[in-house]
């Protein structure tokens, strides 16, 4: 079980000295909070040996070398890869994404299978490529509730060269069930990709056990700090791949008319690095990793459970995604017919703090394709309190009273 | 309509606010989509809207419930109060720069960019005249009728005609004065003063003007400005006429016979009857062009008042 109040003395933002009142903090599938060693990780490399790393081999540059090897090795181990050589840093989903799509030589004609409820940062990338040089990118249409139809997938990955889809929605929570997905795929010849951004924070993620071929996560969303992610690619598939970005410390050496690659992951890691980044990221890890994720994913449940049934006694309120919060990991996304949810997100904050995110949470083509103006969505995480679930349910009440 | 109220009023208060500005940019933003005919789809509207109705919610649900209710046709009439206030300020400031006051013309009501009233501060006429009392009631003052043909005159051929009515021993007038004789030197316009014995006895200093006038007329206005601009108190103490006479190489006695004469004072006297007639209520009361104005005004107030389209 999880000791709530033992975390959230890790957080800063949850502990302002008086009188200033913490944030009912509801917003962390766009943004989880940093613990205090997290930061303390960043500011010390940056205080006391803010050097280049794999370059210089002085005492600072070659303890900025072990620290961010410590890093990929704690993220190697926390996704269960083979090797470290198969985790490659980058700034975050998104750019683990573009990486596989500028790299992985697609022809005009290939077949991207993705599902229709993608994050743009897993559905621009393709149609970009899609008009760029003619690949097919095609949608598979999940159940009305938001869950994967598999039956879909099965007929649609039929040619499909690869499949990238979301592991955990940040729509509606919803996870996909990746292991079937990734065999399916296997079967019918396709290579699968994951975006893991919304489900590395919230389970455990094994990548040998999914047998996934690609998948990408950030920082950010998992207790680390900006600007950083992983993608991570089975080696044998990563050295097949052509970096689309090259120069410094990609390369092992260059004549005037030549060059000469380094091996995964230098090849994909184009010039000097977020090193303090990369040690916080390291230094998140290592905190989500001395707990067992089934009492996050507990944790989390109680407290969607408590919002769902509140919310369901509200007729006009309608929560995207299946109904039963266990499906739903720590997400209530939930719209009025008619109102703009921005004014919500506003007076929340306004009211007691409480801090939810309001618009069409970068899944845009849902919403269009749905014709649902936008919504309000509350993302839990382990630092959240049953108290902040009852005060965001409350003043929601006052406002509703009102509206 | 809430966005332009709000790119308005966080305008204003963004000069004072970096807070205020953000959001002031942030209005315009939703303002500039709207006259492109593109939809604000910045959430900037419901934003605002949020904030003020979980302020009001804090402290009455109902009124909370009645202003949502009503926003739209609140902002409305904000937008129109806006309009409004927007062209009062517009009006008070075109008044202010054309006539010195907000309000317009001889007006005295609180102007803030004139807050203690002072360009339309006159010395009262009449029996109980003192200084400094403004206008107390908005009178036809013309010179319509009047006939200023024995008053000293200069630059008598020119469109423009400046009448200067004043009084030696009012500070407003005093305070005029330079500007008057500075519009007249730029301007070359038609210039006539007139002595309007308002406060004290100066009747004594109109008299020996008129005689001034009459014996050494190429004299006339370097002896008036220096009874404007020299020390009040001197010009005005009766027993140093003669000297202030022969400083300018008077005959004193000659210039004494004159103002002592019968026909002297029945002469300025029929003057300040003359001058009664244009209902002014104070000095100075200066006429440009036939118009008006009533205390001592900036010096803008009078050339705008010649100028062909006020600035130029």
């Amino acid at each position: 079980m999880l000791n709530v109040e033992k975390i959230r003395a890790d957080f800063d933002v949850l502990n302002p000295e008086s009188p200033a009142k913490a944030p009912v903090y509801l917003d962390s599938a766009c943004m989880s909070l940093k613990p205090r060693q997290v930061v303390e990780a960043m500011n010390d490399y940056y205080a006391n040996y803010p050097a280049c790393a794999g370059r210089s081999s002085h005492k600072l540059g070659d303890k900025v070398t072990k620290k961010v090897k410590k890093a990929r090795e704690l993220v190697t181990e926390f996704i269960n890869a083979k090797s470290d050589d198969e985790i490659i840093f980058t700034r975050n989903t998104t750019e683990g994404i573009n990486l596989l799509a500028n790299s992985l030589g697609l022809q005009k004609g290939d077949i991207v299978l993705i599902s229709d409820k993608e994050h743009n940062s897993n559905l621009v990338p393709w149609l970009r490529l899609r008009d760029k040089i003619g690949i097919v990118v095609r949608i598979c249409p999940t159940n009305e509730d938001g869950t994967f139809n598999l039956d879909n997938f099965s007929q649609l990955v039929s040619g499909a060269k690869l499949v990238s889809v979301v592991h955990t929605s940040n729509l509606d929570g919803v996870t996909n069930p990746a292991k079937e997905i990734i065999k399916i795929a296997h079967q019918a010849g396709a290579l699968v990709a994951l975006d893991a951004a919304q489900s590395i924070p919230h389970k455990k993620v094994d990548v040998r056990d999914l047998d996934v071929d690609f998948l990408a996560f950030s920082g950010h969303k998992m207790l680390g700090p900006t600007g950083t992610g992983v993608f991570y690619g089975k080696l044998e598939l990563l050295e097949k791949l052509s970096p689309f970005l090259v120069g410094g410390d990609t390369v092992e050496s260059t004549s005037y008319d030549s060059y000469k690659m380094l091996p995964a992951p230098e090849k994909f890691e184009a010039g000097l690095q977020d090193y303090a980044g990369i040690i916080g990221l390291g230094e998140a890890v290592k905190y989500l990793s001395q707990f067992d994720f089934k009492y996050i994913a507990e944790h989390e449940f109680k407290l969607n459970a408590y919002i769902t049934n509140e919310l369901q006694k509200i007729p006009k309120i309608k929560i995207i995604g299946p109904e039963d919060p266990k499906l739903r990991s720590g997400i209530v996304n939930f719209y009025i017919d008619g109102t703009d949810m921005h004014k919500f997100a506003v007076m929340l904050d306004e009211m007691a703090g409480i801090e939810i995110r309001s618009g069409r949470h970068c899944v845009h083509s849902w919403f269009e394709n749905k014709k649902i103006y936008n919504s309000a969505r509350v993302s839990l995480y382990l630092y959240n309190m049953m108290e902040d679930a009852e005060t965001f349910i409350t003043n929601l009440k006052k406002i509703l009273e009102i509206l | 309509m809430p966005c332009i109220v709000a790119l308005i009023v966080f305008g204003i208060m963004g000069i004072f606010s970096a807070s205020h500005r953000a959001l002031a940019e942030e209005a315009f933003g939703c303002v500039f989509k709207r006259i492109t005919f593109r939809p604000c789809n910045t959430g900037f509207a419901e934003k605002i809207k949020g904030k003020i109705l979980s302020k009001l919610l804090v402290r009455s649900a109902f009124l909370a419930k009645m202003v949502n209710r009503h926003y739209e046709i609140l902002s409305w009439i904000f937008f129109i109060l806006m309009v409004g206030s927007t062209i009062w300020v517009g009006r008070g400031v075109y008044n202010f720069y054309v006539y010195g006051s907000c309000n317009g013309l001889n007006e005295s009501g609180f102007c803030a960019f004139d807050p203690s009233g002072e360009n339309n501060k006159v010395t009262s006429v009449g029996d109980d005249s003192s200084c400094g009392i403004t206008q107390q009631s908005e009178q036809n003052v013309t010179l319509e009728n009047i006939n200023l043909s024995g008053f000293p005159a200069i630059n008598t051929g020119s469109k423009d005609t400046v009448v200067f009515v004043g009084c030696y021993a009012c500070d407003y007038s005093r305070r005029a004065y330079p500007d008057i004789k500075k519009l007249v030197e730029n301007k070359k316009s038609n210039y006539i003063f007139a002595h309007y014995p308002a406060k004290g006895d100066t009747m004594f200093l109109g008299e020996a003007g008129y005689c001034v006038q009459k014996e050494y007329p190429e004299k006339f206005w370097e002896f008036n400005d220096y009874l404007f601009t020299a020390d009040k108190d001197y010009v005005l103490n009766k027993s140093n006429l003669d000297e202030i006479l022969s400083k300018f190489g008077f005959d004193v006695k000659k210039i004494s016979d004159c103002a002592n004469s019968a026909e002297t004072k029945t002469a300025v006297q029929d003057q300040t009857t003359e001058l009664k007639k244009t209902n002014l209520y104070g000095t100075p009361t200066i006429f440009i062009n036939g118009k008006a104005f009533v205390g001592p005004k900036p010096y803008r107030v009078y050339r705008s008042a010649i100028n062909k389209f006020i600035f130029f």
